[in-house]
């Protein structure tokens, strides 16, 4: 039995695949290409398989994430090519690592994630991008409406936010993720847009991912890092010169 | 990667399940455009959860792609979200492969699987802006086809297509191919096309024929023109085993309601009910080598990586090679992680044993399609199961612990009594009467029996015995459901029979449909002008809109629906044969009159003339009554 990490990108017409097709469609393409996934017991044995972090309907990545364990491999190499193999364009396997058998599993470990958010032509924001920014940051608190079941609670995300910076009309953000303090990349943008005063156009912000974190800890403090740290752009906060060896100290 | 959609992300963001729109499914094909000479969109008329349900567009969809010169893509109907956004910003109909406008192609083919989809074709030819009527088709715009079950009287919608395609889809598609290169090489115009179409065996050119009428409104005469035959013969795939079969199917991304890979074990019907229409229109029956199915399933399950598997033909329990195919396919299945989805088998030991092995016997329910309350009425409709059938197999599954009953009846049958009607109540109260004497309370472990009875109203569809018969009215119907539901309140164990009913109105407009004639095509036009689609939808279907019209055209429903026909009436679909004879449809009639019961095909031949096609179960031995 092996546990196993695999770091997909998404582009092109599947970005309109809600989270739970998504699921449904790499569940079958994992038995497409015969890999030798692990079921659990029961009367209706689902595949041993955990995603990292929903992406919303319309979103590009470049660093989802997928666990999985499997019952034998070849090697961890073998299943993301047969991966690729029977995925139609769209969603492709760019790296995979074998895990240490005691590993909590993806869901569980994410602590953050890149987002690169541009706007559709002709709806870009009217105020300056950088000044609004650097204003917005400089609050003591920002606040945020978070609509959750109960209705809506206002939160101050300004802790969430772990970097940021203008790139090319780009906002380049580094986002607190995960099950327990969670910060969307729409939510920022419409505390941005509230900010500064300004109504946003409906379906103006394209959303990218750029990459997925854990956090770790060390004798120089918390930092996060890619989940797997593989093929990472030039402009990404973990990129070799930017954060000594992929970690960025939060 | 093609990053070309039809729709923008703004529109696409903004409507229900944009995955309906963007194609790209696994095995969907991508063809280059200059390698291919006739490029066919493939309609099925409704949205595309239940279009991509479908077999039999997946069987020629595959099919057309094998052919190098064919480039077929999939149309679906838009939901009225995206319906109405696509009039108001006029963003033409497009295929989902290339997203390229549907406007654009050679072809239109629609499947027509039931008459309530008949305003969902206008709306796919509307928002593609192709003309409505046939007459009114430019040169260039695409030949407009149709096939599929609602074919075989396709009168009412006879004004909307240029060609129906009459019987199974795998035989003639590949002439039609030819000569349609051959017409556009040589330059011919549409209309003579249609013309030459007309000599291919199984196509009906609706415009060729002109049809005339007494001043009852019934047909008196249906004329060919231009050398049209005055009968055109259902097509039909005489070598199944051998025929194409899709071992690629398109994958949805979404969750669609047959989201599972399918095998046809065999196609048609050896049991002659009087009210099917499927039983008559796929005769004779034709079963697939087991061999084969095997393979198929193998293949299948591999290629999609879908975690069900379910088996397909009207009638599963009368494959020949279904206990070696369902122990195969248990074994398999197993091993490889896969449900097996059980079509409702006739309840005996056997099937017991295979749902026993397939399903949560405390989830899964039995079903038992009586069809009538009485052992007179189901003769009359020639339902071969009896009353000792269904308590026998509720015996024996009760003792395999199940606890769910499914009971399926229909209402307003021809000849009907109130004694037929009550006999629903008392057939389900002796179900669960049996559960008691079977199961001893210390072993219910606080579970009991639940009946569910449901009736649908029956609707007399053309090529079946009943094609002459009265259909009664939406009040008659209304008063024999309440009639139903007196019958199960007045029964002993009442409170464990729920009883569902079916809505009368729709039923009324399918039976105008089902037998209707050209005249109808104005009344569907202008339903459809006034906003109607979806009619198959009840949260979308406006029976005052279609009674209205009806009645702006002069049309009586009761003409339609009450009137019974003589054997001598002309009927709107005569131009057509789907291979059994009216004078057997007629003995039958009669029969069903005296409630005679008939063999089915396995066990003696009634001479429906299914035998011409040289094929299939009536070239087996018979094993007599």
């Amino acid at each position: 039995m092996e546990k196993l990490r695999l770091k997909f990108s998404k582009h092109g017409p599947i970005r309109f695949l809600g989270h739970l097709d998504v699921m449904r469609y790499v569940q079958k393409a994992i038995r497409r290409a015969e890999i030798d996934i692990k079921y659990s017991e029961g009367l209706s044995p689902h595949q041993i398989l955990s995603f990292a972090q929903p992406l919303s309907v319309g979103s590009t990545t470049d660093g989802d994430y997928i666990d999985m364990t499997v019952n034998s491999l070849e090697s961890p190499e073998a299943v993301m090519n047969a991966l690729n193999e029977v995925m139609n364009e769209g969603i492709v396997i760019i790296a995979v690592t074998a895990l240490p058998e005691k590993c909590v599993n993806a869901m569980t470990s994410v602590a953050a994630a890149e987002y690169l958010i541009s706007f559709r032509e002709g709806k870009a924001p009217n105020f300056n991008l950088e000044a609004t920014m650097k204003a917005f940051m400089e609050q003591p608190e920002i606040p945020a409406i978070k609509k959750t079941k109960n209705g809506e609670k206002t939160i101050d995300i300004k802790p969430l936010i772990f970097k940021y910076e203008i790139l090319d009309d780009k906002i380049h953000l580094l986002l607190s993720a995960g099950s327990a303090n969670n910060l969307k990349a729409a939510l920022f943008i419409e505390s941005l847009y509230n900010f500064a005063g300004e109504e946003m156009q409906e379906f103006a912000a394209v959303f990218h991912r750029v990459e997925t974190y854990l956090a770790g800890e060390d004798e120089k403090g918390h930092y996060v890092q890619p989940m797997i740290p593989e093929k990472l752009y030039d402009f990404s906060f973990a990129a070799p010169g930017k954060a000594e060896m992929g970690k960025i100290y939060v | 990667m093609n990053e070309k959609l039809a729709l923008s992300d703004e529109i696409l963001l903004s409507i229900g399940k944009p995955e309906r729109y963007v194609g790209g499914e696994v095995n969907s094909v991508i063809k280059n455009l200059s390698d291919v000479k006739i490029r066919f969109a493939f309609c099925f008329p409704d949205v595309y959860e239940i279009g991509m349900s479908h077999l039999g567009i997946q069987i020629l969809y595959g099919m057309f792609n094998e052919y190098e010169d064919v480039w077929c893509e999939r149309v679906y109907s838009p939901w009225d979200d995206l319906d109405k956004i696509m009039r108001e910003k006029n963003i033409p109909l497009f295929a989902l492969e290339s997203q390229d406008p549907v406007k654009n192609f050679d072809f239109l083919g629609f499947t027509l699987q039931y008459e309530m989809c008949y305003t969902n074709i206008l709306q796919v030819l509307d928002l593609s802006g192709i003309a409505l009527y046939s007459k009114d088709r430019e040169e260039n715009d695409p030949i407009v086809i149709g096939g599929g079950p609602c074919t075989y009287n396709p009168e009412p919608i006879a004004d909307f297509f240029d060609i129906f395609y009459i019987g199974e889809g795998e035989t003639r598609y590949r002439d039609l191919f030819d000569l349609y290169e051959k017409c556009k090489e040589e330059g011919i115009s549409r209309k003579d096309f249609l013309k030459r179409v007309a000599q291919i065996p199984g196509m009906y050119v609706p415009s060729l024929y002109e049809i005339n009428y007494n001043e009852d409104g019934t047909v008196s005469e249906i004329k060919p023109l231009e050398g049209a035959p005055a009968v055109i013969e259902k097509e039909l795939c005489t070598d199944l085993s051998d025929a194409y079969y899709p071992m690629k199917p398109v994958m949805p991304f979404i969750k669609v309601t047959q989201d599972r890979a399918v095998i046809e074990v065999m196609r048609g019907c050896i049991r002659g009910c009087r009210f099917c229409q499927a039983g008559q229109l796929y005769r004779p029956l034709r079963e697939r080598d087991v061999e084969k199915l095997k393979e198929y399933a193998m293949t299948l399950i591999k290629n999609t990586g879908y975690e069900e598997i379910s088996l397909s033909s009207l009638s599963t329990s009368d494959y020949s090679k279904l206990n070696e195919l369902l122990e195969f396919l248990i074994d398999y299945c197993n091993e490889h992680k896969v449900n097996i989805s059980l079509p409702s088998l006739r309840i005996d030991a056997f099937s017991l044993d295979v749902m026993s092995k397939v399903q949560d016997v405390k989830k899964s329910s039995l079903t038992f399609a009586p069809e009538a309350g009485t052992q007179r009425m189901r003769n009359v409709i020639n339902k071969g199961l009896t009353e000792e059938d269904i308590l026998k197999g509720s015996h024996e599954a009760f003792v395999g612990g199940w606890n769910k009953v499914k009971l399926y009846f229909m209402l307003g049958l021809p000849g009907e009594t109130t004694e037929d009607i009550e006999g629903i109540g008392d057939i389900a109260n002796k179900i669960a009467v049996e559960y008691f004497e079977t199961v001893p309370k210390e072993k219910r472990n606080g579970r009991t029996i639940e009946i569910t009875a449901s009736t649908s109203f029956f609707v007399p569809k053309p090529f079946t015995p009943f094609q002459w018969a009265s259909m009664n009215t939406k009040e008659e119907f209304l008063e024999k459901a309440n009639i139903t539901r007196k019958g199960i309140m007045s029964q002993l164990n009442q409170k464990h029979i729920k009883y569902n009913w079916h809505e009368a109105d729709a039923s009324m407009l399918e039976g105008i449909l089902a037998r209707g004639d050209r005249k109808l095509s104005t009344v569907i036009y202008n339903v459809y002008k006034r906003g109607c689609i979806f009619d198959a939808w009840s949260e979308f279907f406006k029976n005052n809109i279609w009674m209205e019209e009806l009645e702006n055209a002069g049309l009586d429903p009761m003409f339609y629906v009450k009137r019974e026909r003589t054997k001598d009436e002309i009927l709107p679909w005569d131009m057509i044969s789907c291979g059994v004879s009216k004078e057997f449809l007629w003995r039958e009639w009669e029969r069903s009159k005296q409630g005679v019961v008939s063999p089915n095909c396995r066990q003696a031949c009634m001479g429906c003339g299914g035998a011409n096609y040289g094929v299939g179960i009536c070239f087996q031995p018979k094993t007599g009554v």
